[in-house]
């Protein structure tokens, strides 16, 4: 049983919290993004300070996951900016309020310190659970390789896989894989974890442990913006629900604001259309 | 089950064998209607493939060496220019569609001729021959060596674009997100991937280098092919001497099917449910892949 069970103290396996050097670990100013002609992210504008979780709601194409995206620059934005930790993301200031996109070396830096997990999972298949782990680790972050092997299985026996080090991801559930995905994203030791919609591709009876990770996660203090239509998950641990539609911050507040007494009537319809 | 594989394979060496028969009537026929019956010296062939002469082992270590040399520096070349021709910077693009449209759109031995003699002789590239410790490597094989490479590259960018095209964009994006630069995404998470898509159409073009290696016979080269042709041509025996040298290129190409299989096994890796399942086993690789169709129409044909 204690094998596969998710243990608490999952920042442990990392050394403890990942301290931001700032209070507002996000800080997106009114930033804005097209696809072709679609505007797809209109003056949106959020704070997420240190520690704090914050899951983001809304219907299908309401820029959600692009903003998440933007977040760490897998998607361009077009004007507005965004800081983590307190420094400029994929873009520099090149004089008179004008931005250029940033050198590759850059962005890469700054995604170091971004954990990112995906919808999909996107491990990589052509490696093993424990591979999956460390590869960042040692390639990226320069780390030994026993090192990283030390951590790579403090993390897995932590989110309750100690038994797949050496299992191909095909040969894993959607849940175990999503557990390792965040075990790979937790091992670069990041101030921020940005969760896509992560318990969307799964089986319902999976949701449960990939939710239970994360709530681990929210409890031990990390910061975290999680894209999710998981109305139990928000309620139990987000600090601020955040409403979007149509490429626009709708409401936000505690969950207990959002949920239980919205102000605006497009929250109030999607809530009851969901709950 | 096991019985109609055997059937299979039993059928299959009585057409060759019937084949072959066919073949050797038809050229004695032939040779007889124009009278004076052609005496086939067997001992040719027999010496040429069971006790073969210097000349031989020598032109048979040519081609595997050319084969292997330009076909590595082909997949080098394929892969930078299947880069290239995806790259963000437009002169990469430029480059790469050159190179690929050249290379692709002119024969071989155009290539071989007018980068060989065309450069040597206008002397815009004087050739050099090429030593490493003992060995001298003359400059036509050298020449054709880089010339089969630099073809083959053009080719093998086009395999590899596909290779790369077929890796989910799910992964750049995972690797991208934990700091991985493009370098590293390439070599470690999209190219190994690639890969496993690559191999069987990379297979084709190997058993095609190995067998257009004989082209560099126009630079007097002497590999398999010319070899064999220099003995033909003064003996007149090119029957005898022939079918020795098909019996060399398809030991070759044979032997290439078997590491082709290790290689397919080896990058499966991770996609299979079993580990070792990947690619075809030897009976596959000999007798052609069995969908479920085949063994049904073996049952009825072989019983």
């Amino acid at each position: 049983m204690s094998t596969n069970a998710i243990s608490h103290d999952l920042l442990g396996a990392i050394g403890g919290v990942p301290r931001p050097d700032v209070d507002v670990v996000v800080d997106a100013r009114d930033v804005n993004k097209w696809f072709g002609r679609l505007h797809v992210l209109k003056d949106v504008c959020l704070q997420v300070k240190r520690q704090e979780v914050v899951v983001i709601i809304g219907p299908s194409g309401s820029g959600k996951t692009t903003f998440i995206r933007c977040v760490n620059h897998l998607e361009k934005i077009q004007s507005g900016r965004i800081f983590v930790n307190g420094h400029l993301i994929g873009y520099r200031e090149a004089g008179a309020n004008k931005v250029v996109e940033d050198k590759e070396k850059n962005i890469a830096r700054q995604r170091m310190e971004i954990g990112m997990v995906f919808q999909r999972f996107n491990l990589f298949p052509h490696m093993t659970a424990l591979e999956n782990i460390i590869e960042a680790p040692i390639q990226v972050r320069g780390m030994s390789r026993d090192e990283a092997v030390a951590t790579g299985r403090a993390l897995l026996e932590r989110v309750g896989l100690a038994a797949k080090e050496k299992v191909y991801p095909n040969q894993l559930s959607g849940g175990q894989q999503q557990r390792i995905a965040i075990a790979r994203a937790l091992a670069m030791k990041p101030a921020l974890m940005l969760f896509d919609e992560p318990t969307s591709a799964l089986d319902p009876e999976m949701i449960g442990e990939v939710l239970e990770v994360m709530k681990e996660l929210a409890r031990e203090g990390m910061t975290m913006i999680v894209v999710s239509h998981e109305m139990g998950f928000a309620r139990e641990v987000a600090n601020r629900v955040v409403m979007m539609d149509d490429g626009v911050v709708v409401e936000e507040g505690t969950p207990d604001q959002v949920f239980s007494s919205p102000t605006q009537e497009r929250t109030k319809t999607f809530l009851s259309k969901i709950l | 089950m096991a019985n109609s594989i055997r059937a299979f394979g039993t059928r299959r060496a009585t057409l060759a064998g019937f084949l072959l028969v066919l073949l050797f009537s038809l050229a004695a026929c032939s040779s007889q209607s124009r009278g004076g019956a052609y005496h086939f010296q067997w001992d040719i062939t027999f010496t040429s493939i069971f006790q073969p002469n210097g000349s031989i082992i020598n032109g048979l270590w040519l081609t595997i060496g050319i084969s292997i040399v330009a076909q590595l520096l082909g997949v080098g070349l394929g892969i930078i220019a299947a880069l290239g021709r995806m790259s963000r910077v437009w002169p990469f693009r430029i480059v790469a569609n050159f190179y690929i449209w050249f290379f692709r759109g002119t024969p071989l031995i155009v290539q071989l001729t007018f980068l060989f003699y065309g450069l040597l002789i206008s002397k815009v590239l004087v050739w050099p021959s090429i030593e490493i410790g003992p060995f001298v490597i003359a400059a036509e094989v050298f020449a054709g060596t880089l010339i089969l490479g630099i073809n083959e590259g053009a080719y093998m960018a086009e395999i590899v674009r596909a290779g790369i095209l077929a890796v989910d964009p799910g992964q750049t994006e995972a690797a991208k997100s934990l700091g991985m630069n493009y370098r590293q995404t390439m070599t470690r998470i999209v190219l190994p991937q690639a890969a496993r898509v690559i191999i069987p159409p990379l297979g084709n073009e190997f058993n095609n280098m190995i067998k257009n290696t004989s082209l560099l016979y126009v630079l007097a080269v002497f590999e398999l092919y010319t070899t064999f042709e220099s003995y033909s041509t003064t003996s007149f025996h090119y029957f005898e001497y022939f079918v020795a040298c098909c019996f060399w290129y398809l030991l070759l190409t044979t032997l290439w099917a078997f590491v082709q299989g290790w290689l397919e096994r080896r990058f499966a890796r991770g996609t299979l449910p079993t580990p070792d399942a990947g690619g075809p086993n030897l009976r596959e690789r000999l007798l052609g892949q069995r969908g479920p169709g085949a063994g049904g129409a073996d049952a009825i044909g072989g019983h």
